[in-house]
């Protein structure tokens, strides 16, 4: 319990010191202005969502081999929070555009991908609760997860080149851009804090699963034999 | 090998049981036709417009008719009850699947190819000059679309509410096919037709992908 | 400085998302503490 509190504690101080480089360590971008110091908060929520999507996927793997109970706590905490950080990239993103480009979207390779990655995962908690059994569902949403997490590097490659085909406006700098040494440093930092943040969204989710499996347990006990 | 004549088996009666009624067959084919006419309806498209939008129109058209017509795949087997003879019945339960898929191959691309002369006429696009590589992304697409379906449809048919979750499980995770086939087949249908060959290697790859993860995860799809 | 609003923006709103997870967690965890301390409570009296 402890070392939860105290991952929760380092997770938001480093947030927190996040947002402060972004705003007055980072300098300013020259063609964006201001607008750019969402870029360390919107991409670093992407990549956290896409480790948390990550974790989803070795335990999907890992319950399939070993079939225990906790593997489909993590998939479906981490399934959770995954969606959580991508929510927040689908935000980020238009509010971004919208002063850029004067419009809130603009079918972008990579904000489109991660639009149909939000739809992929919602699928998988969708089809969670339609499976009531716990052994079933936790069998038959690994094999799907595995298959969409399977599906996520096809979307990113196939949306990115569809759009060398049909170019559309581009939300962060394309591919040239690079970032200036202090902005790399804030931007690791921001990626690094969003990931504790992401670690410990996980483990009081999976907290919250293993609580649930927990009542089960003492209900069915509760039961007149 | 007895994976190969098991599925030889199992296929030859997916397509007797299909092709004995043919009302499937029949109605994938007019309800594509009603979505490519509603697409019309809806966008009301020049000339011009309609050859630019009809291939991605065609492509939308064909995944959600899979998306219907992939429904019975193994729901049939759950109503029946013969799910655990058909498990007995072969040695690896990876025929059952390949099996369908190729089934559901075949029965897609049967449909594509009645639904082309129409669609040519509607849309005003010239399907002749490259027709081979046209059903090539044809058959590539529709591959990848039954392999994905017909995995997801041994999924559904054990969920509630499965008319509505296999469409919803089915079209994310087909986005990649929707978006390179609809490209690929454009680009062939163009007044300069080119032909996209690093799009047929993505469907390609797209299609052994998920062939190998049906592969590998497939038998537990079918545990009782 | 003008698109500044728009920057604080995406933070706050970002973190509210996250900190309504976190609440929604939170909730749900104390309803259920208190559901295992009630089903631990009524199981030695039917055994």
């Amino acid at each position: 319990m402890t070392k939860r509190i105290i991952l929760g504690a380092v997770a938001i101080v480093l947030v927190i010191a996040a947002a402060y480089a972004s705003f007055y360590i980072a300098p300013e971008e020259r063609t964006m202005g201001v607008i750019q110091r969402i870029f360390y908060f919107h991409v670093g929520s992407a990549w956290a969502g896409m480790d948390a999507f990550l974790v989803c996927f070795i335990a999907n793997l890992l319950y399939v081999w070993k079939r225990a109970a906790k593997y489909d706590w993590l998939g479906v905490s981490a399934a959770e929070v995954g969606l959580v950080f991508t929510t927040v990239v689908l935000i980020t993103g238009p509010i971004w555009a919208k002063p850029v480009w004067g419009i809130w979207w603009t079918w972008d390779a990579r904000l489109t991908s991660t639009f149909v990655l939000w739809l992929l995962y919602v699928s998988y908690l969708l089809l969670r609760t339609l499976i009531e059994e716990q052994d079933r569902r936790a069998l038959l949403s690994s094999v799907f997860g595995i298959f969409a997490f399977l599906d996520v590097p096809l979307v990113f490659g196939a949306i990115r080149w569809w759009r060398t085909q049909h170019p559309s406006p581009v939300i962060m700098g394309g591919p040239g851009s690079g970032l200036e040494p202090t902005m790399r440093k804030v931007f690791f930092f921001s990626v690094l804090a969003m990931h504790f943040l992401m670690a410990f969204l996980i483990v009081e989710r999976y907290a919250l699963e293993k609580m649930k499996y927990e009542v089960d347990v003492l209900k069915r006990e509760a039961e007149p034999q | 090998m007895n994976l190969l004549s098991d599925t030889a088996t199992l296929l030859g009666k997916e397509l007797r049981t299909e092709f004995r009624s043919r009302e499937l067959l029949t109605t994938t084919v007019v309800f594509i036709l009603v979505v490519l006419i509603l697409f019309s309806f809806a966008i009301s498209p020049t000339a011009e417009e309609s050859r630019e939008f009809g291939p991605g129109l065609l492509w939308l058209a064909i995944l959600f008719a899979a998306s219907l017509m992939l429904q019975p795949c193994f729901l049939r087997e759950q109503m029946n009850d013969t799910l655990s003879s058909l498990r007995l019945a072969v040695s690896d339960p990876f025929a059952i699947f390949l099996a369908k898929l190729i089934a559901n191959t075949l029965f897609l691309l049967l449909t594509e190819v009645l639904m082309l002369p129409l669609f040519a006429v509607f849309y005003n696009v010239p399907i002749l000059p490259q027709l081979h590589y046209l059903l090539l992304v044809l058959f590539l697409g529709s591959l990848g679309i039954s392999i994905v379906g017909t995995a997801l449809s041994a999924i559904s048919a054990q969920a509630r509410m499965r008319e509505l979750l296999l469409p919803l499980l089915l079209l994310p995770l087909l986005t990649p096919i929707l978006v390179v086939s609809a490209t690929v087949s454009a680009s062939l249908l163009d007044r300069e037709p080119v032909v996209l060959w690093k799009g047929i290697g993505f469907l390609v790859v797209f299609d052994l992908v998920f062939l190998t993860a049906l592969w590998l995860f497939g038998e537990y799809l079918l545990e009782e | 400085m003008k698109n500044l609003d728009s920057v604080f923006a995406a933070y706050i709103i970002g973190w509210g998302v996250f900190f309504l997870f976190y609440l929604s967690i939170a909730k749900r965890t104390s309803d259920l503490r208190a559901e295992i301390e009630r089903l631990k409570n009524s199981l030695p009296r039917s055994s």
